[in-house]
């Protein structure tokens, strides 16, 4: 899928003026809140009219300002899904899943029974959404925009009002509908794991301007020309070799340094090619010693290097191996266990927590 | 109650209805209008709606008779056009109400507008559905409430209508005596108290009826939206 964007919007003092082409099919545009990315979704969408405008999705021409068209949103078929899922909150699931033209027929299609299954819809269809969870709204807000049969799914910031576990639920979903479905989405992140773990291209956005472009793990080899790291910083994302195989038990371990082998689900890569993984800092424990039975593959023998207060949460940056990696604790916790910078600690992550992002 | 006092609550209760039923489009447009239009004179047009509001309604009723007048170009007009004066009938009763009532409607409509997110509209938007289809199927419903408590604040200041029907429609009994009109009309008179009373006694029952039954029709509406 083709997608061409040139855009020049101004509003109050901020501006976008940004040009790209992209053949997807998922494209990211990664960025730190203000810069721009939620603007740049909403011109796209038809939302607001930008003084300068030309975009062209696949075969169409969307907008070609000043001079040509510009379309209105109902006639872009891009369906866009923002953080919160904006039910219509007067009627039911089902209705709110019928509500593009043509849903309804969609629904009830055999690809809308797919579609319903892979999003675990139809338990829901006849209740109203006020009474959804937030995992629940989403996923039926992602259904309510894929039945509308975008030719691009735009997709602002879909698991940011979620918590952890919701979160990596839709992003599994979201993969899932990539590979299933092949609906090309664009979607705007502030999160690396999240980029990584779906866009095929990445476009990182800066104060309006486009800083960088290109494959997601060529951009993290370079993260910080591109002032990526200070936003990925507060998760783990690691390069590391594969040490050995083990399909038995289905777990694939990496080189930490110093050997110590972190466990990560099983993949193909040979053995000596590093692998990117990432991991949020909330999947990591601390403990003070070695726990006994216990269900997680990785404990590792830590060293507490900072701890950082950040509002009511602390995150702890533990070294491990010749790595470092970061865990988000409460300060409660950090009390209880008298954690102090310079302490031996042991560092648990599960292995399923651990996500394969790809080779290189 | 005497014929022609129940003659009198019979009219105020067609005049009342009528009023509602020739602004509530109005009221809806402008409503959306003044919520949603992005424009300079936006604040203009809220100026003149609400002005019937604060203008006395007398000084209404004076305005809409040089408008409306047998004599006057509109007026004129409108008997070639129709045959039938508006002035001094049972007509000017429900102009009369409908202009001084029109803020009350408008507003409601224009703050429950307000009040329904905008994103749940750009939504509607992008799922294919053109400006109309999303405010008849997402701002409309969800605007409701406050279009049915406009409706009622309506009805319920046309019932009490006194200033403005009294210039424009006067003081003719079964075509536009209303019950404020007849309230002060008794009054004026030997051994009309008691009549008098009746009349208030009724207007205060309908103006409580109205108010339960907007906020009945809220309770549902939220027990609806709740399931």
């Amino acid at each position: 899928m083709h997608l061409e964007i040139r855009l020049q919007h101004r509003v109050g003092v901020f501006e976008l003026d940004v040009g790209f082409a992209s053949e997807g099919p998922v494209l990211g545009v990664f960025g730190a809140s203000a810069s721009g990315k939620t603007t740049l979704l909403h011109a796209i969408a038809g939302l607001v009219r930008p003084a300068r405008a030309q975009i062209r999705v696949g075969e169409s021409v969307l907008a070609q300002r000043p001079g040509g068209i510009s379309l209105p949103p109902e006639q872009r078929r891009l369906a866009l899904v923002s953080q919160d899922p904006l039910l219509f909150p007067h009627r039911s699931v089902r209705w709110n899943l019928e509500y593009a033209p043509g849903a309804a027929q969609r629904l009830a299609s055999p690809a809308g029974a797919r579609l319903a299954a892979l999003l675990r819809i139809e338990p829901l269809l006849a209740r109203g959404v006020r009474n959804l969870s937030g995992g629940e709204k989403q996923r039926v807000a992602l259904a309510r925009a894929l039945l509308a049969e975008p030719t691009l799914l735009l997709l602002d910031e879909p698991t940011a009002s979620l918590d952890a576990e919701l979160a990596r639920d839709v992003l599994g979903l979201l993969q899932e509908l990539k590979r299933e479905l092949r609906t090309p989405m664009l979607f705007v992140t502030h999160k690396a794991p999240e980029m990584l773990a779906l866009a095929d291209d990445c476009v990182v956005l800066e104060n309006g301007r486009v800083a960088a472009q290109g494959p997601p793990l060529a951009l993290l080899a370079r993260p910080r020309a591109l002032g990526v790291a200070s936003l990925a910083g507060v998760d783990n994302l690691l390069r590391l070799p594969v040490l050995r195989h083990d399909p038995s038990s289905g777990v694939t371990f990496l080189a930490l340094g110093g050997e110590v082998a972190l466990a990560a689900p099983l993949c193909r890569t040979a053995l000596g090619v590093a692998v990117s993984v990432g991991f949020y800092a909330d999947d990591v424990l601390v403990c003070l010693e070695r726990p006994r039975g216990l269900s997680a593959r990785n404990a590792l023998a830590a060293r507490v290097r900072r701890l950082d207060a950040l509002g009511h949460e602390v995150l702890a940056e533990l070294a491990v191996g010749e790595h470092a990696l970061r865990a988000r604790l409460t300060p409660g916790a950090v009390r209880e266990l008298a954690l102090a910078e310079g302490m031996a600690v042991v560092a648990i992550v599960k292995t399923s927590a651990v996500h394969v992002l790809g080779e290189g | 109650m005497s014929a022609a006092e129940l003659e009198v609550v019979w009219l105020s209760l067609r005049v009342a209805a009528a009023c509602v039923l020739v602004s509530a489009l109005p009221g809806i447009a402008i409503g959306w209008l003044l919520a949603r239009w992005q424009h300079p004179l936006r604040a203009l047009l809220h100026g003149v709606v609400m002005l019937p509001l604060v203008l006395p309604p007398v000084v209404t009723g004076y305005l809409l008779l040089a408008l409306l007048g047998r004599s006057r170009p509109l007026g004129r007009l409108l008997y070639e056009l129709s045959g039938m004066h508006v002035a001094y009938t049972t007509t000017a009763c429900v102009v009369a109400a409908a202009v001084v009532g029109f803020p009350l409607l408008a507003e409601s409509v224009r703050l429950a507008m307000l009040a329904v997110d905008r994103r749940l509209e750009d939504v509607s938007r992008t799922l294919g559905r053109s400006r109309l289809a999303t405010f008849w199927r997402v701002t409309l419903p969800l605007s409701l409430p406050g279009l049915v408590a406009g409706c009622v604040l309506s009805f319920a200041r046309a019932l009490g209508e006194f200033g403005a029907t009294i210039v424009l429609a006067g003081n003719i009994e079964g075509e536009t005596r209303t019950i404020p009109v007849a309230v002060y009309t008794l009054l004026n008179v030997r051994d009309g108290e008691g009549a008098a009373a009746r009349l208030v006694l009724v207007s205060v029952a309908l103006s409580l009826l109205a108010l339960c039954g907007s906020f009945w029709l809220n309770a549902r509406q939220r027990r609806a939206e709740s399931t």
